[in-house]
């Protein structure tokens, strides 16, 4: 028999699929309910207020609204934190304080909650909304973060003194950096900036709760971190958290936006005012500037290097915009610069960040986070230094990558990689020794550009890494496996699934998910740090195997063998020396549910998975770029990523994650800026209008390269995958356009103006 | 005041009582449950809310659901024949170009009217006809490469 994968590595279709493409899968926003209610909220016109006086008379005689809180209102409930992570083994320790009402009394950004309504349909509640009215008290604001760090500026928080929400300290220090930077030959440095990107889900933000037979809050809610969810939800509404059913409905895209609690607390606090259920979705607008996007910075950072390249020392000091509430914000900078520093080898390294409190729509997590931030920068210095030490951009790159054994970037052991590989590959795919650094004329002007990373499969050891898979198998032989990842468009139920049957030697459509459900999941992590595959996916290998050896023992009475004398394929268990002798895995179950002699067994296995290995995927991205020097247009002409992401589960969803990546990382680099009046505080970048972000004819051609080499770690091999492939893409951009017409941009997006900008000053 | 009108959806005739107001995507939608046709924008540039009326892409959450009295409206609910997919349905499943299946209906209506008037498309003018499609999640490479298949199967009168 062959010890060939039988159905990890295989391109399946996904199970999800065709409700999909028929329109039959039921989203949060698509839900309804007897007498369901529709919520709709009032949102600031200010980015920071004193709410002076509320008359909501005339919105609650409007026929048809049932509900409209207030502030004073929900004053009963408690204050929370949105991102419902403390990080205890962060920088000696990192609680978030609750600093967030679920509608508050002074307003710290625009677009923060005022007040809420819940009417009979959606036109009534919009019109409940224009008959409230608010006495606003306006307050100074600030919004740029070095501002606010000044004497005098309007104070934010009461916990944040010098709008300091926290300082943060790279968590994996090393050597002594004034040491490194005196022995280097070489030393660059930078002050990059990045953009708060919005995540454009597909879908907006949407939740429906309503109460149970046993006037239990139940809820629908599209966070990726269910659990935690539930737990949040349960200490702001002060209960017991199994008094709190969580149910995960198919999201329609989240990239680390639904990390966080969204719409769930008011549409909750509705639905308990009125005794009725109440589905509340957010507008694109409230998409906008409600929820948490991608956290921006602005960073110095310094490289130094010997005269053959060698990297002495790292060092970076990162300023985070937080805004009016702290969110996931905050560790973006911790765990961008344990990526960004840990990346290379490099024996010194250094790092501090101030995130800071603005009167601007919450930060957070983004797919990458804080990732694409520091290589921004980090992949531009590392090109620069090449230059001055006369190398070549592969060659510097090829010289400080970490190989397997060293320590990695999230201080474990770095299990596998292949990055070499990545390098090679993806240059002979971009055509690199062909194109690099050939001289350049005209209007129109090519280059090609390459940037580098490592990730993550999950949190460990920055955070909890828990995971839990229940399986269990039915009387035909096929199997209900019990795990609760976050259906977001990753296709992580075929991951799974495939995972769970090639232990047991199934076939993926013999495995069931049963997910969704607090009530039936066990605790669950969640869906982020590039983990399900990987974390969910090694909690249900362990159970499957579980179940497996059950199989086995059965089946070794049944056959009169031993169990190691067995093995499992196609759903048939074999003598493996003598092949002929075989039994169907359905008999066997069968059996054991159906039998009257005394052994009734339900075959199952559970695993409780704590991640205490970080295997980091790692890739190289490569830009072929136009550069139009008359308009200062860029337009990328080919993108290629090469990705060591272990083995890939599925090659297909593999690539579409990286495809994916590479939209999200093209806006990024070049469209993407999320704009706010300084003089007014009002966001201007509210919805597609006014926020770019590519559309299929922004799509250059695009390849990608999976190493598909097995990591000792993850099950069968595979490593996290999810967030690697935008990581790379800006700074790959921004190279590919130094080489194009030898100017460098060092604050994102990439826009026509500031390359022309760039050339002028070039010029003189 | 709410108006009496006839609306054909997905070949089925219905007589619905609608506000003048009232826009296509929240009638579909509301009324007549069909949620495969999506909210996403409320602008008119996601195309998400993608229908097809007597054939052509339209935005349903920019048309006032009155201009579409009596005319042939097909939403994603209306591709398959009975359990048989659409060509393209079974392409877009096949090559991986769903992932959070959003944006699915619209893409899958607008590449079919496509289809419709040019079954032998480049790879470029797949791209033209579905520029009003915005998808965060894919890339669009499998979108692109799904819906050139489809139009291969199509040609040769497969299902």
């Amino acid at each position: 028999m062959s010890q060939e994968l039988s159905v990890v590595g295989k391109r399946i279709t996904q199970p999800d699929a065709a409700a999909k493409a028929t329109g039959a899968t039921i989203y949060a926003g698509d839900l309804k309910m007897p007498g369901m209610l529709i919520g709709k909220v009032l949102r600031s016109p200010y980015p920071h207020a004193k709410i002076k006086r509320i008359d909501k008379s005339k919105a609650e005689k409007l026929p048809g609204v049932e509900a409209v809180i207030t502030p004073e209102d929900v004053a009963q409930w408690k204050p929370f934190d949105r991102g419902l992570k403390d990080l205890p083994m962060i920088s000696g320790g990192y609680l978030v304080p609750p600093d967030e009402h679920i509608l508050n009394e002074r307003v710290r950004h625009f677009g923060d909650a005022v007040t809420a309504v819940a009417a009979i349909n959606e036109h009534i509640a919009e019109e409940a909304l224009e008959l409230i009215e608010v006495e606003y008290e306006e307050l100074p604001f600030v919004i740029d973060p070095e501002e606010a760090m000044k004497p005098g500026a309007p104070q934010i928080s009461d916990f944040a003194e010098g709008n300091i929400g926290k300082h943060l300290s790279y968590p994996f220090p090393e050597g002594d950096v004034e040491k490194g930077f005196r022995e280097a030959d070489c030393i660059v440095e930078g002050t990059f900036s990045t953009t708060k990107q919005e995540h454009c889900t597909a879908e907006t933000a949407a939740a429906v709760a309503y109460l149970d037979v046993s006037r239990r809050i139940n809820i629908w809610s599209q966070c990726q971190l269910a659990h935690m969810a539930r737990r949040e939800i349960a200490h702001i509404f002060n209960m017991p958290v199994n008094r709190v059913k969580l149910m995960t409905p198919f999201v329609g895209g989240s990239f680390g936006q639904r990390g966080s609690v969204c719409a769930e607390p008011i549409c909750i606090a509705l639905a308990l005012k009125t005794g009725k259920p109440v589905k509340l979705v957010y507008t694109r607008e409230e998409n906008f500037t409600a929820l948490e996007s991608r956290t921006g910075f602005k960073y110095n950072l310094k490289i130094g290097l010997k005269q053959d390249g060698t990297l002495t020392a790292m060092q970076v000091y990162m300023i985070g915009r937080l805004g009016g509430y702290m969110g996931c914000g905050p560790m973006s900078s911790a765990i961008g610069m344990t990526f960004g520093l840990g990346h290379y080898r490099c024996p010194n390294r250094a790092g501090e960040g101030d995130m800071v409190m603005t009167n601007t729509p919450v930060s957070g997590a983004m797919r990458g986070f804080g990732n694409p931030a520091i290589m921004w920068g980090i992949e531009q210095l590392v090109d620069e230094a090449a230059e001055k030490l006369g190398m070549e951009p592969l060659e510097i790159r090829l010289k400080n990558i970490k190989k397997a054994g060293e320590i990695a970037n999230m201080g474990l052991t770095l299990e596998s990689t292949y990055l070499d590989e990545c390098i090679k590959r993806g240059a002979e795919a971009i055509g690199w020794k062909q194109k690099r650094g050939k001289k350049k004329e005209g209007q129109i002007r090519r280059g090609v550009g390459i940037a580098t990373m490592s990730h993550c499969s999950g949190a460990a050891p920055l955070y909890l890494d828990h995971s839990n898979a229940f399986i269990k198998l039915n009387e035909d032989g096929s199997a209900d496996l019990t795990v609760h990842p976050a259906p977001l468009g990753q296709h992580i139920w075929g991951a799974l699934s495939q995972i769970a049957a090639e232990e047991l030697g199934l076939r993926a459509e013999d495995i069931h998910i049963v997910t969704g459900d607090t009530d039936i999941t066990l605790f669950e992590y969640g869906s982020d740090a590039s983990r399900s595959t990987y974390a969910i996916g090694n909690a249900a290998l362990i159970a499957a195997r579980q179940a497996k050896e059950q199989v086995l023992e059965r089946a070794a009475k049944m056959l009169g063998v031993s169990p190691s004398e067995l093995e499992i394929q196609d759903r048939q268990v074999y003598v493996k020396a003598n092949l002929k002798k075989s039994i169907p895995v359905a008999d066997v179950c069968y059996d054991a549910i159906y039998n009257f002699k005394g052994e009734c067994l339900n075959i199952s296995g559970k695993c409780s998975w704590e991640g205490r290995w970080n295997s980091p995927p790692t890739g190289a991205f490569f830009a072929e770029v136009e550069v139009n020097t008359e308009t200062g247009r860029v337009k990328v002409i080919k993108f290629v990523t090469a990705i060591d992401c272990g083995k890939a589960v599925n090659p297909m969803t593999v690539e579409g994650q990286l495809e994916g990546g590479m939209q999200q990382g093209i806006g990024y680099g070049l469209t993407e800026d999320y704009v706010i009046n300084k003089d007014t505080g009002v966001v201007e970048s509210v919805n597609y209008d006014t926020y770019k972000m590519p559309g299929i004819l922004d799509m250059p051609e695009t390849e990608v390269i999976i190493i598909d080499e097995p990591d000792p770690k993850g099950p069968f091999g595979a490593k996290g995958v999810g967030e690697p492939g935008m990581v790379g893409v800006a700074p790959a951009i921004a190279n590919a356009i130094y080489d194009a017409i030898g100017v460098r941009i060092k604050d994102l997006p990439i826009t026509p103006e500031k390359i022309l900008k760039a050339l002028e000053e070039k010029s003189q | 005041m709410k108006q009496i009108a006839s609306f054909i959806v997905n070949g089925k005739a219905y007589e619905l009582a609608i506000e003048p107001h009232m826009l296509l995507v929240e009638v579909l939608r509301d009324e007549l449950g069909l949620t495969g046709t999506k909210h996403s924008c409320g602008i008119g540039h996601c195309g998400a809310c993608t229908v097809l009326i007597d054939g052509t892409p339209t935005l349903s959450c920019l048309t006032p659901a009155l201009t579409a009295k009596g005319k042939n409206v097909t939403t994603i609910e209306g591709l398959a024949e009975g359990t048989t997919l659409h060509p393209i349905q079974k392409a877009f499943i096949d090559f991986g170009a769903i992932q959070c299946g959003y944006c699915t209906p619209g893409m899958i209506l607008s590449a079919k009217a496509q289809l419709d008037k040019n079954p032998n498309p480049t790879r470029e003018q797949v791209k033209q006809a579905l520029s009003g499609n915005l998808c965060r999640c894919t890339g669009y490479v499998k979108i692109v490469d799904a819906v050139l298949a489809a139009a291969e199967t199509i040609k040769k009168g497969g299902k």
